[in-house]
């Protein structure tokens, strides 16, 4: 091979190796990071090579460890619940809003409101909604007459049921921009062919729209769930993982560990666990959407077909 | 000639009089240098920031302060004190990261300042800072390893240090002919009994948050009525009679509190007592110079103070800030001159007037200090009870202290059974403390 073809061969790569470095450092070295510190018995008062090497203990140790079992089946819970009753509202608002009003730009910035809000900010306002006594929700059960206010955040249901509300008044209007902009760009000519065979609004809903709009509903749903796994700020505000261990979700356990118990081999070895869990889950749904995007482009396939 | 020995002589005692004075000013060969100190923000160091002028204009050395949130303090100095050269000469810590910092050598032992007579001042009287502090703030290893005892050293200064008080509604007392509770039975019969005197009153404010405000709130109540989380030999002994009474009397307090009670923090506990909805607060003395203030209190005029009441002993807590120089501090003795100076009598006075929490008896018993802040007296008083061993200050503390208060939030939400609660603390903490090595020896 002559000088000029391999250097005509390496150039790409030479291009490339600017961002590789790049992507090495900024990504994996802080990911590979946190897994060597897994392995550590790792308090903040020492440097990290001061660290004993424990191998494997902090993961056998989690997988007994009743608290962190618990916290773990919180936000599975808390993630299956705020990420379905996002969706259904954020869906159903979009599918609700998907035609020519007036004023509609207006009550979308209104809708997008909350998710520009800092969490902190959210939880600060939803506790003092939630306030026993002086809450908006109490006083207001009060003035209906009813003796008893509901105990938000003093009582384990209702504490789940406080901070999934809080949640999903955050994000659903995530989900809402992401479905009405899906749902304005979908091909016109499939809706009329379907309007033409006589379909419904329901049938245009059931068997046109969702199924169209599914890829953008897939990522969307993937960014909420990986999002719900995380969430911190508003639940730590809110309850701090009460009472009892009600609503401590993983993040804030790993917070925890980290800050009070001063055990940072135990923490990564939590947010890789995490890690490991939103990986699967993210590399099933692709999957998921690699099937339902060649399915769609079946289906748009056979309208094009349909409309020649 | 009589004129020139006259002046010669003049000459000679106005050198040897400045010579000694220069002899006799520790500060003058640190004069011009900038100490680096870190602080939190805390209503007692806000007050010390007040008087730090007084030490530049008295001494010459320059202090630059960096006041953080307190946790932001905590993530800083963990890092700070990792490197090979400090920024801070002088750090504020909390209670608990004594046990951290001393473990990990990043303290400075106070032995060989002490023992310096270039910068210790004999007229310092360490004998008059509140032993109870000293104990658990400034001393380790000693008795347990964070106590003193024959083994033990210092390692820090209490400063802005806190202990339990109970404030009471003077007016409500008062009015219904109630007297000050004293030990734990009248405390805890005036508590349910308020709530049907004044109706939507509830009788104390404590916390009862779950993690850790709860655990705090049963260790406030198990050191007084005779409990510990561990015996000598490191067994924990939280489920036995004591531990038990003391769950019980916090279910009690909280039932007969406000409303939503079981959600209160340290915040929201203040809270209630200074609006109005609670007529007794027992907690940090940090809290009493809200009271007075009508921007924050609805109660101004109308709180009376008294000691924690007594149970089986008399065992206030112990707690808040401490100060000491880090390891990898850059001007140790200019420091610890900062240090010895910030906790003298005469700053103690002059910081507690500010609004800042003494460190001495004597400041307590001051008549300048106590013509603003009267309530000193009584606190003075009650520190003469103060536990440093009202809980334990071990690295692996935090979890302990996290399962007590998640168990203890379950008592006070869900009615669990609060002897199962304890006996499940005691087989979590013996397997924490098993992994932390405390029975090697057993």
């Amino acid at each position: 091979m002559s000088a000029v073809a391999r250097a005509n061969r390496l150039t790409p790569y030479m291009f490339l190796a600017p961002a590789t470095v790049v992507l090495v450092f900024a990504l994996l070295y802080p990911i590979g990071y946190m897994v060597y510190a897994s392995f550590l018995d790792w308090s903040p008062s020492q440097r990290i090579g001061e660290a004993d090497f424990i191998g494997l203990r902090n993961y056998a140790n989690l997988l007994t460890d009743a608290a962190f079992l618990e916290s773990f089946w919180v936000t599975i819970k808390f993630a299956a619940v705020v990420v379905t009753l996002e969706m259904i509202i954020g869906v159903g608002l979009a599918l609700l809003l998907d035609r020519n009003i007036r004023g509609l730009s207006l009550l979308r910035t209104i809708f997008i409101l909350p998710m520009m809000i800092a969490p902190i900010v959210v939880g600060l306002m939803w506790r003092y909604m939630y306030h026993p006594t002086v809450g908006i929700f109490n006083r207001t059960i009060k003035n209906l007459g009813f003796e008893q206010g509901i105990p938000w955040l003093s009582d384990s249901t209702w504490s789940f049921i406080a901070v999934v509300i809080a949640d999903v008044w955050q994000w659903t209007p995530f989900i809402f921009i992401l479905a009405l902009a899906a749902m304005q760009s979908l091909p016109r000519s499939a809706l009329e062919a379907a309007e033409i065979d006589g379909a419904n609004e329901w049938q245009k809903i059931v068997l046109i729209k969702i199924p169209l709009m599914m890829p953008v509903l897939i990522v969307t749903l993937l960014l909420r769930l990986i999002d719900a796994f995380k969430v911190l700020e508003v639940i730590m505000v809110l309850t701090n993982g009460g009472p009892g261990l009600s609503t401590e979700i993983v993040a804030l356990r790993i917070f925890r560990t980290a800050q009070e118990f001063q055990e940072l081999g135990e923490a990564a070895a939590m947010s890789n666990l995490l890690l490991i869990m939103l990986m699967a889950l993210t590399i099933g749904m692709f999957m998921y959407t690699k099937i339902q995007e060649a399915r769609t482009a079946r289906m748009l396939k056979a309208a094009q077909a349909e409309d020649e | 000639m009589l004129n020139t020995i006259k002046k010669v002589g003049a000459g000679v005692t106005a050198l040897t009089l400045s010579t000694t004075l220069a002899l006799a000013n520790p500060y003058e060969e640190y004069a011009g240098e900038t100490l680096v100190v870190n602080f939190p923000a805390h209503p007692h160091f806000d007050a010390v920031m007040k008087v730090l002028p007084e030490f530049t204009k008295e001494t010459g050395i320059r202090v630059e302060v960096d006041q953080l949130q307190y946790l932001k303090m905590r993530e800083k100095q963990t890092l700070e004190l990792t490197k090979n050269k400090g920024d801070y000469d002088l750090i504020a810590y909390v209670v608990f990261s004594k046990a951290d910092y001393v473990y990990a050598d990043q303290l400075e032992n106070l032995a060989k300042y002490f023992m310096n007579p270039k910068l210790a001042d004999p007229g310092y009287d360490a004998g008059d800072l509140i032993d109870g502090y000293v104990g658990n703030i400034g001393v380790a290893g000693g008795t347990k390893g964070y106590l003193p005892g024959p083994t033990g050293s210092l390692f820090g200064i209490p400063f802005g240090s806190e202990t339990s008080i109970l404030g009471y509604r003077q007016d409500i007392f008062d009015k219904h002919g109630l007297e000050v509770p004293t030990n734990y039975e009248e405390l805890l019969d005036v508590a349910c009994k308020i709530p049907e005197l004044e109706p939507g009153m509830g009788g104390l404010a404590s916390r009862a948050a779950s993690g850790h405000h709860a655990s705090h709130a049963f260790l406030l109540h198990l050191a007084p009525l005779g409990g510990r989380i561990f015996d000598d030999n490191w067994n924990p002994i939280v489920n036995n009679e004591a531990g038990v009474k003391a769950a019980e009397a916090l279910k009690t307090i909280v039932d007969c509190g406000v409303e939503g009670a079981e959600t209160f923090g340290f915040a929201e506990a203040g809270a209630s007592f200074l609006q109005g909805n609670s007529a007794m607060f027992l907690d940090s003395t940090v809290f009493a110079g809200q009271v007075n203030n009508p921007s924050k209190s609805k109660v101004v005029g109308k709180v009376a103070w008294a000691p924690h009441p007594v149970g089986t002993r008399a065992g206030s807590q112990t707690g808040g800030f401490g100060i000491g120089i880090p390891g990898n501090a850059q001007n140790k003795d200019a420091a610890f001159l900062l240090m010895q100076w910030l906790t003298s009598k005469n700053a103690d006075k002059m910081i507690a007037i500010a609004g800042g929490n003494p460190s001495r008896f004597s400041t307590h018993a001051d008549p300048e200090v106590l013509a603003v802040h009267p309530h000193l007296k009584v606190f003075g008083e009650a520190l003469k009870n103060a536990d440093p061993d009202w809980r334990p200050i071990i690295p692996v503390w935090g979890k302990i202290n996290a399962d007590i208060g998640t168990s203890l939030s379950k008592v006070l939400t869900e009615d669990a059974d609060i002897q199962e609660a304890l006996d499940g603390v005691a087989a979590r903490a013996r397997d924490i403390m098993e992994g932390a090595g405390y029975y090697t020896w057993n």
